[in-house]
């Protein structure tokens, strides 16, 4: 019964004090606005990181023969039946989160012109599926991307194409060590010229037709690596279990996830959250501050207040569970209200991406990876949840220490002072 | 005659360097139920303490205090502010009411704390505020309102819920002569028609004028203590 009459008391101090709840509210809007902002971003960053990233490397998911990870030879591939088995059961496993898949077959080699000779790394790719699944085509300079039905066509990097001193047309040769252990050539023709902004994508990198290559390796149906594209990062860890589990029988065979199969991007990203991290705690201590502040100020400045309430019957301890829940009230109404503006910034202003085109002509280079210089801000509802729950323990812990003074009060003393 | 208050040999030692200062001196007093007794006295002559120790706000060095039959040096804390929600109301120099609060929802506000029905608060508060003046003004924050009508609406939730005694610490002091004048009115008005008790202290000799019993404080020691002849109360 007297609870209610404290929490009507404390609703009314948190509604009626409107220039203190206002002012309350906006350091904490200020705060939490950043904070799901920021958070959004970093999220949204990290979706635009991984997601260039797998494409650039091995998909979400890279099946490939055991030791290819850390030698990356050709000796170390999936044959024909292995390939075909493989495949099957991914798409099959995967089949509800799967956006695309590719096959390809790489091996390191020479690109030889009349000019030069330079050492690249040579993917054997099909053309239909990779350009669903990589966004190279897009950083094409000159010419055109592989297409079915290409033979004897090659798409390479601006600073190949100089250093070989070859433009669109023109022909080049590929040696490197067959299955057979021979070193075999290829004569290829370049179909189009692109540019990453990554020097050693660009001087060392070569697309070739996958059943070109495998012609010239003597690998008749075999892959290094079937990449698999899933339509959120997230379901990664669910897709390696099943497969794994699937699979579990064919000893040349490994699951890998993108950590995993590309550890620069997950190191890159964890150093990047970190750093998000240390923001972040500093953005909420400088909240809880803010609270702390309001609360110890407002409940300074009434100590006739809370003396008069204990003259006229209210005991120390209700005293002080008074200030705690006004403190508690004004936590919870200004979190929500910082919370939502935070949302409705970030959604309103930038749901379709916010671009950082200005700050970076080529795009952004992060942890080997190429990065768009759009964001789309991510919002997860763990995220929120965790914010919310962040605030209101925030509320609880500022509001503790002037509840307790407040429940201590000496009341003969805080009668004396003229407010 | 019942004994409202009772004191014996009461004593208040604050502890301060480098002298402990005695502001009540071995004080043994009653006051009678239906009594109106004002305390004089020069400052600093112990009057406020006197006023606290018997409300329970502040704990007496030494001596006993009675409030009706009850004895409430020893009491604990908790019991000592129910004491002060059944028994006792408090009216202070200034500043006596909620800010957030209406009026009419400060007067009720000891009601409330009682879990007093609505319609009961609201009726008793508005009688009230009807009998001192008050009428119109209960939806009026307290810092709409003149020292004067603050005052009369503190007095008007000390004495809301019929408690036995009233303390009162220098009730008129910011007032000017007229508001000291109507809130005496109402003082009076309200120990004649409900028989409420009350102590109040006040260093305006009209006030004082006013009063059925003075007593007169100096150096923490009763320097006198005269019944009033009062024209217009007669018992
Ligand atoms: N908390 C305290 N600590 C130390 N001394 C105190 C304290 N409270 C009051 N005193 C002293 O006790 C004495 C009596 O003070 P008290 O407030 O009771 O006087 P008073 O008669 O109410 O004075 P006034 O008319 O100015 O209100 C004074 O000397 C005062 O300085
Ligand atoms: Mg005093």
């Amino acid at each position: 019964m007297r609870l209610t009459v404290l929490l009507k008391l404390a609703m009314r101090s948190v509604g009626r004090n409107t220039r203190r709840s206002a002012l309350t509210s906006l350091a904490m809007v200020l705060g939490l606005a950043l904070l799901v902002f920021s958070r959004s971003l970093a999220e949204g960053a990290y979706d635009k990181m991984i997601d260039s990233g797998v494409r650039m490397g091995s998909g979400h998911i890279a099946i490939q023969a055991p030791e290819y990870l850390e030698t990356g030879k050709l000796e170390h591939r999936l044959e024909a039946g292995v390939v075909r088995l493989a495949s099957e059961v991914a798409n099959d496993v995967l089949r509800e989160s799967l956006l695309s898949w590719a096959p390809r077959l790489s091996v390191n080699g020479l690109a030889s012109s009349t000019t030069a000779a330079v050492p690249v790394r040579i993917e054997g790719v099909d053309p239909e599926l990779e350009r669903a699944f990589s966004d190279i085509e897009d950083k094409l300079q000159d010419g055109r991307y592989l297409e079915a039905g290409d033979r004897l066509h090659a798409y390479i990097g601006t600073e190949l194409a100089q250093r070989l001193d070859v433009q669109v047309g023109n022909r080049f040769v590929l040696t490197a060590q067959t299955s057979t252990g021979d070193v075999e050539g290829q004569l290829v023709r370049v179909a189009g010229i692109f540019q990453t902004g990554i020097p050693e994508v660009d001087q060392s990198l070569i697309h070739i037709p996958i059943d070109t290559a495998r012609e010239w390796l003597h690998t008749p149906g075999a892959t290094s690596t079937l990449a698999f594209l899933l339509k959120e990062s997230e379901l990664t860890d669910i897709g390696v279990e099943t497969l794994q589990l699937k699979l579990e029988n064919e000893r040349q065979i490994r699951v890998l996830g993108w950590r995993e199969s590309s550890p620069e991007l997950a190191a890159a990203i964890r150093l990047d959250s970190t750093g998000n991290y240390i923001f972040h705690s500093i953005l909420l201590a400088i909240i809880a501050l803010a609270i702390l502040n309001a609360i110890m100020i407002s409940v300074l400045g009434r100590r006739r207040e809370f003396g008069v309430l204990q003259a006229m019957g209210l005991t120390g301890v209700e005293t002080g569970f008074y200030v705690f829940l006004e403190g508690l009230f004004l936590t919870v109404v200004s979190g929500v209200a910082g919370i939502s503006a935070g949302l409705l910034f970030t959604w309103g202003f930038f749901r379709d991406g916010l671009d950082f085109s200005i700050f970076m002509e080529d795009g952004l280079e992060f942890g080997g990876q190429i990065m768009e210089p759009i964001i789309i801000p991510h919002f997860s509802v763990e995220q929120l949840l965790i914010s919310t729950f962040v605030v209101v323990t925030i509320g609880i812990i500022s509001s503790l220490y002037p509840a307790l003074r407040a429940s201590k009060l000496d009341v003969a003393e805080a009668m004396k002072f003229e407010q | 005659m019942k004994t409202a208050v009772r004191t014996t040999n009461l004593w208040k030692i604050y502890p301060q360097e480098p002298d402990p200062v005695e502001a009540v001196r071995g004080i043994s007093t009653e006051i009678e139920t239906g009594d109106f007794v004002a305390m004089a006295g020069p400052s600093g002559s112990g009057k406020t303490t006197m006023l606290n120790m018997i409300g329970g706000l502040t704990r007496p060095s030494r001596g006993q205090i009675w409030i009706g039959d009850r004895e409430i040096t020893e009491m604990s804390d908790k019991d000592l502010a129910q004491l002060r929600l059944e028994r006792i109301g408090f009216v202070f120099q200034s500043y006596n009411l909620l800010p957030v609060l209406t009026a009419l929802e400060n007067a009720e506000f000891t009601l409330l704390l009682s879990g007093v029905p609505k319609d009961e608060r609201r009726k008793k508060v508005l009688e009230l505020f009807d009998k001192i003046g008050l009428s119109g003004l209960e939806d009026r924050k307290p810092g709409k309102l003149s020292g004067g009508q603050q005052q009369r609406v503190a007095v008007a939730r000390a004495v809301v819920a019929n408690p036995a005694l009233i303390l009162a610490d220098e009730p008129t002091a910011n007032l000017d002569s007229k508001a000291s004048t109507d809130l005496l009115d109402v003082m009076e008005r309200l120990n004649q028609d409900h028989g409420t008790t009350f102590l109040f202290s006040t260093h305006d000799p009209r006030v004082m004028e006013r009063s059925r019993r003075l007593i007169t404080l100096v150096d923490g020691q009763i320097e006198s203590d005269e019944r009033r002849n009062h024209s217009s109360v007669s018992p």
